[in-house]
């Protein structure tokens, strides 16, 4: 008798404190979207278990599957979607270099709402996803980290910058001119070379290696990393047509640095469901 | 896999897109006896180039002292340990190219470097292959050896960093073959630092894109050789156009080295590539490891260089390098004169091949004094 009483206590207790479980990524309205990962707002939110599996469709694939799975919970207030992902992660990459990769994450959500889904990996012709991506690296930009070599190797040794040079005047257009020509990747524009405003990038794709730079959904995001790994808010715009209680879907993407993740070696999932809640 | 023609292992093989040779395929030719180790090259290219912030590591020319030197380190012992020592038959490759052995799930088979693999530009600077024994003096054949290997992109015909790129970031240029990595398109994976052996692309933490030599293509558009060949100190260096094999001219002067002549090879045949940077090997160097860095045309190569004083075609043409900052499409020779000519047609520069030499006696009759060299 005792023993079953302790037993329901545990039980209780536990139920209590534990999320509330779906199977199905659900959304759930809120007045306003958290846009830390720690806020209690997310508590309101049910957590789905998302399973990953390696990128084993294209090459290179992954040989070795690292993040098993991720927790998610999402939230909306009708305008846009907040995603909070949770996964374990026992080292910190965040510092970009060779062979050194960063930790990241991406949500993908087809760009229109059909019967028949884009494939899972990446889309395809004529049936495009919107992924919003988010990276370690980008967050430790956005969180104060500075944009020189020293930043990312405190004892780089630098003989000499020709544009910090005399009669350059610092911070003078004309010597942000001269550095542009030795950044070819920053003199086009191409939106990864930073320095970056946001640790998240609108992108959009039609199968695997077409991922690029899409039409801005406002994407916004924030990363925090502890002891257990990361918690990643990504937020965007509802997807279009996504009145409540109407059904989506969504798939997700996990990089771990440490293990020499990047771009197609990734975990990944399936398409999940996505559906609209009020509350 | 498409199945192309590699002259270079004498057959066809496999590779990740079917065949497209360019227009004009830029290629050069590097004299590895002349080369002095003065760098000059290497600064040139990173004053052009890689003075950048993100770029400080980055040397898209290098020159490193042979047997040991290696940028990044052991970047061709990792591979040739990886392919684990393949055969030729005569001029025939059997073994397998980098393209065949990629693993399963890989494009390629390659390894990327680590940071601290860039952190000895040339390690074995000026070492040579062997022990100098206490109480050994200078004799000739030298006992010992080294020699300078300066190295830059190859502007592969089949490049493993085009390959390697699951986006399609990296382009070879179908009007000269120069290959680039497209910077707006590129987003960072680090795959064409993995595949390419040669290691000569790099990877930028501050734009978050990879960089490579890009064969200073605003110039040689303008028919000017790049700055790492018009800057060589050591005239070792000269940069055109090669055709196929079965398409080759005698008048062309890298197709009379690299063809005609076979004086000149690519680096590393067996990983498939196709290389376009070919090589003099070092005569003072055994031919059995010129053999594992240039294939199996190393041992006749140098015999034919070693002959060169009794071939004035092929010393004419080697008085030719360095002798202009303009590509040179075309040569001939005339005697004792040896003409370079340009893409137009048009006459660049006539060098002699044998300049008069004054030699003052070391007296001086009329004033009764030993001269000195003031130099
Ligand atoms: S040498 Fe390397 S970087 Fe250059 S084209 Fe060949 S594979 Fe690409
Ligand atoms: S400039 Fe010429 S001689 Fe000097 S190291 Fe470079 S290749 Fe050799």
């Amino acid at each position: 008798m005792k023993q079953s009483i302790l037993l329901l206590l545990l039980l209780t207790a536990a139920c209590s404190r534990g999320p509330k479980m779906v199977n199905e990524v659900v959304a759930v309205a809120a007045a306003k979207l958290p846009t830390l990962p720690a806020d209690s707002a997310w508590d309101a939110a049910p957590e789905h278990l998302a399973a990953l599996l390696p990128q084993d469709l294209v090459e290179p694939r992954l040989a070795t599957p690292s993040t098993p799975q991720i927790r998610v919970r999402s939230l909306t207030n009708g305008s846009e979607i907040a995603i909070r992902l949770e996964w374990e992660d026992a080292s910190k990459s965040e510092t970009p270099g060779p062979s050194k990769m960063v930790d990241a994450c991406a949500i993908q959500i087809p760009e229109k709402m059909e019967k028949d889904l884009p494939e899972p990996q990446m889309g395809q012709e004529g049936k495009r996803v919107q992924v919003t991506y988010w990276r370690a690296d980008w967050q430790a930009t956005v969180d104060g980290r500075g944009d020189t070599i020293r930043d990312l190797y405190p004892n780089a040794a630098i003989d000499h910058y020709p544009f910090e040079a005399k009669p350059l005047e610092k911070g003078s257009d004309a010597q942000r001119e001269m550095a542009l020509r030795y950044s070819p990747a920053r003199a086009l524009g191409n939106i990864r070379s930073g320095p970056r405003a946001a640790p998240v990038e609108d992108l959009i794709a039609t199968g695997p290696g077409t991922l690029s730079p899409g039409p801005s959904l406002g994407a916004a995001g924030k990363g925090v990393f502890a002891a257990k790994g990361w918690t990643v808010v990504i937020a965007r715009k509802l997807p279009e047509g996504l009145s409540p209680n109407q059904r989506t879907s969504i798939a997700f993407a996990v990089w771990q640095g440490s293990q020499q993740e990047s771009g197609a070696r990734k975990m990944r999932s399936g398409w999940i469901p996505l559906v609209r809640r009020n509350q | 896999m498409a199945r192309v023609n590699n002259w270079q292992i004498g057959r066809e093989m496999s590779y990740w897109y079917p065949e497209a040779r360019p227009k004009k395929q830029f290629a050069a030719v590097f004299d590895t006896n002349k080369c002095i180790a003065c760098q000059t090259c290497t600064l040139a290219c990173k004053t052009t180039w890689t003075s950048g912030k993100g770029q400080e590591y980055m040397l898209w020319n290098n020159v490193e002292t042979k047997p040991y030197g290696s940028y990044p380190l052991a970047y061709d012992l990792k591979l040739l340990d990886m392919l684990n020592g393949q055969a030729w038959n005569g001029n025939k490759y059997e073994g397998q190219t980098l393209f065949e052995s990629a693993p399963a799930g890989e494009r390629v088979l390659g390894w990327r470097p680590e940071q601290q693999d860039y952190a000895y530009p040339n390690v074995g600077e000026d070492d040579c292959a062997n022990q100098v024994d206490h109480g050994a003096f200078l004799s000739l054949p030298h006992m010992n050896w080294f020699f300078y290997l300066a190295r830059i992109c190859n502007h592969c015909t089949y490049p493993a960093c085009l390959a390697s790129c699951p986006r399609g970031s990296i382009y070879k240029r179908p009007e000269d073959g120069i290959v680039l990595v497209d910077q707006n398109r590129c987003r960072g994976y680090q795959e064409c630092v993995k595949g390419c052996p040669y290691k000569k692309v790099f990877f930028n933490p501050l734009t978050n894109t990879s960089e490579k030599c890009i064969a200073c293509f605003p110039k040689v558009e303008q028919g000017i050789q790049p700055q790492c060949f018009v800057n060589c100190i050591g005239k070792i260096r000269m940069a055109g156009f090669l055709n196929k094999p079965e398409e080759a001219r005698a008048d062309n002067p890298i197709d009379y080295l690299v063809h005609i002549k076979k004086v000149a090879l690519p680096l590393f045949p067996q990983f498939g590539l196709e290389p376009n940077v070919y090589y003099i090997p070092p005569i003072h160097a055994p031919a059995s490891f010129n053999r594992q860095l240039f294939g199996p045309g190393a041992a006749e190569a140098m015999k034919i260089y070693r002959n060169a004083a009794n071939d004035p075609d092929l010393a004419g043409l080697l008085c030719l390098f360095g002798s202009t900052e303009k590509m040179v499409t075309r040569f001939r020779r005339q005697g004792d004169l040896v003409t370079a000519v340009g893409d137009g047609g048009a006459d660049l520069v006539r060098v002699p091949m044998h300049e008069t030499v004054h030699i003052r006696p070391a007296i001086d009759p009329m004033n009764q004094l030993v001269r000195i060299n003031i130099p």
